[in-house]
């Protein structure tokens, strides 16, 4: 359990960094990917709901921290996430590879249009609707360039850090 | 973690976790900058910075090789020896040129520093973390007599440029709020009418220029109009920043009949998405330097 979290923070950390320093700088048309929908929707669709949830929380909770913004609205928006892509997966039958890159686009971009509207609600986000549409497709079309290269890596690091069943005959 | 349980108790934690958020909203809204929600983010903050600063300093030059490489005409020879020599060749030579870059940019912060007594120089670790997010974050922090309020500068000595205000502090680091976020507003007098507007960001947008009197001539032709800050005094307060600091380019001017004041759109002089140190002006002065 303890390594499990761990390999959780970690992943979290990493991604939180990466995003902070080297895709500030590797932008797709101005826009960034946001790494830790992708990290909260690729376990949610391995893990489930209630996996989904917690990391969304503990996700969004740590980026609200470091944002100069008020804070609660990213920790909102991806426990929601992770609980909604963690009960989709149950829905999903394709053994089809394609099928973790969609889910990805589908729900980064629904994920960043419920974080511009509640966003929008509390006064903090004034954005022409153009505009945050444009943001909000152009991130979901990048997370989902980076989920083919970044998901099996997540997955790794949660599946090897799963305690070991043991087995008494 | 918990990893298997019924439906029922996965509701009952995600009612859970999202009443949690609503009341960290709530909090935080009500607290403000006092708050211990913005505590915990400062200390956040704190925690990530020199992890920031150890990955910007090991992948910038990587990223300056990869932009030079972009930027190499198509080979035309087929020979791959030639080829890869050639590459090789130019790659260092982008090194190179990146190199000559940095020396340039701290060049001028030195004349710049020189120019504004009581500045600090910093580097920027952090390029904010999400879309939304208009910050930057640099190396230096209270211990080194940075304060919350104070402008920063990029640029050189005969053209300083406005990145932004120190938004906020921890010991080690500071978030600076660039003038293209939303919440950023200063007033700014265009170059050639010497009229004084409001200047406000926009995002990903220009920034905008309001209350501009109607009628105010703008410059025809390919001649620019810039807007700088302006120094005033009201009531016994003074503005935040030196005057003479450059925002940026006038780039579009909105004149309507039945509007009580004209508005500019500005384009920022300022690249933020390639700002590698910046000047922190912990005594600004009241005049040009």
């Amino acid at each position: 359990m303890i390594r499990r979290s761990l390999a959780i923070a970690a992943i979290l950390i990493t991604a939180i960094l990466l995003q902070s320093t080297i895709f500030s700088q590797l932008r797709l048309l101005g826009v960034r990917p946001e790494l830790l929908y992708l990290v909260t929707i690729v376990i949610a669709l391995n893990e489930g709901p209630n996996e989904g949830a917690m990391v969304g929380f503990i996700a969004g909770l740590s980026e609200d921290l470091l944002l100069n913004q008020p804070k609660g609205i990213t920790a909102l928006t991806l426990t929601l996430l992770g609980y909604a892509v963690g009960l989709s997966k149950q829905y999903i039958v394709s053994p089809s590879p394609l099928v973790p890159t969609v889910v990805v686009a589908i729900a980064t971009a629904v994920g960043i249009s419920f974080y511009e509207v509640v966003a929008f609600l509390l006064g903090q986000f004034d954005a022409p609707l153009s505009i945050a549409v444009r943001t909000a497709l152009l991130t979901a079309l990048y997370n989902a360039v980076l989920t083919p290269i970044l998901a099996p890596l997540i997955r790794r690091i949660v599946e090897g850090a799963r305690p070991r069943r043991v087995v008494r005959l | 973690m918990v990893t298997r349980s019924g439906p029922r108790n996965t509701r009952l934690l995600v009612v859970g976790l999202v009443a949690a958020s609503l009341a960290i909203i709530t909090l935080d809204f009500r607290e403000g900058d006092s708050g211990p929600l913005a505590s915990m983010g400062r200390a956040a903050q704190t925690f990530m910075a020199p992890l920031q600063e150890g990955v910007t300093t090991a992948t910038r030059p990587v990223g300056d090789f990869f932009t030079g490489l972009a930027h190499l005409p198509t080979l035309a020879r087929e020979n791959q020896d030639l080829k890869r020599q050639l590459q090789d060749a130019q790659g260092r030579a982008a090194a190179y040129d990146s190199t000559q870059d940095l020396v340039r940019k701290y060049s001028d912060l030195l004349g710049l520093q020189a120019a504004y007594q009581g500045s600090i120089a910093a580097d920027v670790i952090s390029n904010g973390y999400t879309n939304f997010d208009y910050t930057i974050t640099i190396n230096k922090g209270s211990d080194d007599g940075i304060k919350q309020g104070q402008p920063v500068v990029s640029g050189a000595v005969g053209s300083p440029l406005l990145v932004g205000i120190v938004s906020s502090v921890t010991a080690i680091s500071a978030d600076v709020q660039l003038i293209i976020d939303r919440d950023w507003a200063a007033a700014g007098q265009l170059s050639t009418s010497k009229v004084i507007g409001l200047v406000s960001g926009q995002g990903d947008q220009d920034l905008r220029v309001d209350d501009i009197p109607l009628g105010t001539k703008f410059p025809t032709g390919d001649l620019p109009e810039y807007v700088f800050t302006v120094s005033y005094e009201a009531a016994g307060h003074h503005g935040l920043y030196p005057p003479g600091l450059l925002i940026g380019q006038v780039s579009k001017v909105y004149e309507s009949d039945n509007a009580l004041s004209d508005q500019v759109s500005v384009s920022p002089a300022v690249d933020f998405a390639s700002l590698e140190s910046v000047l922190v002006l912990t005594s600004a002065p009241r005049s040009s330097p």
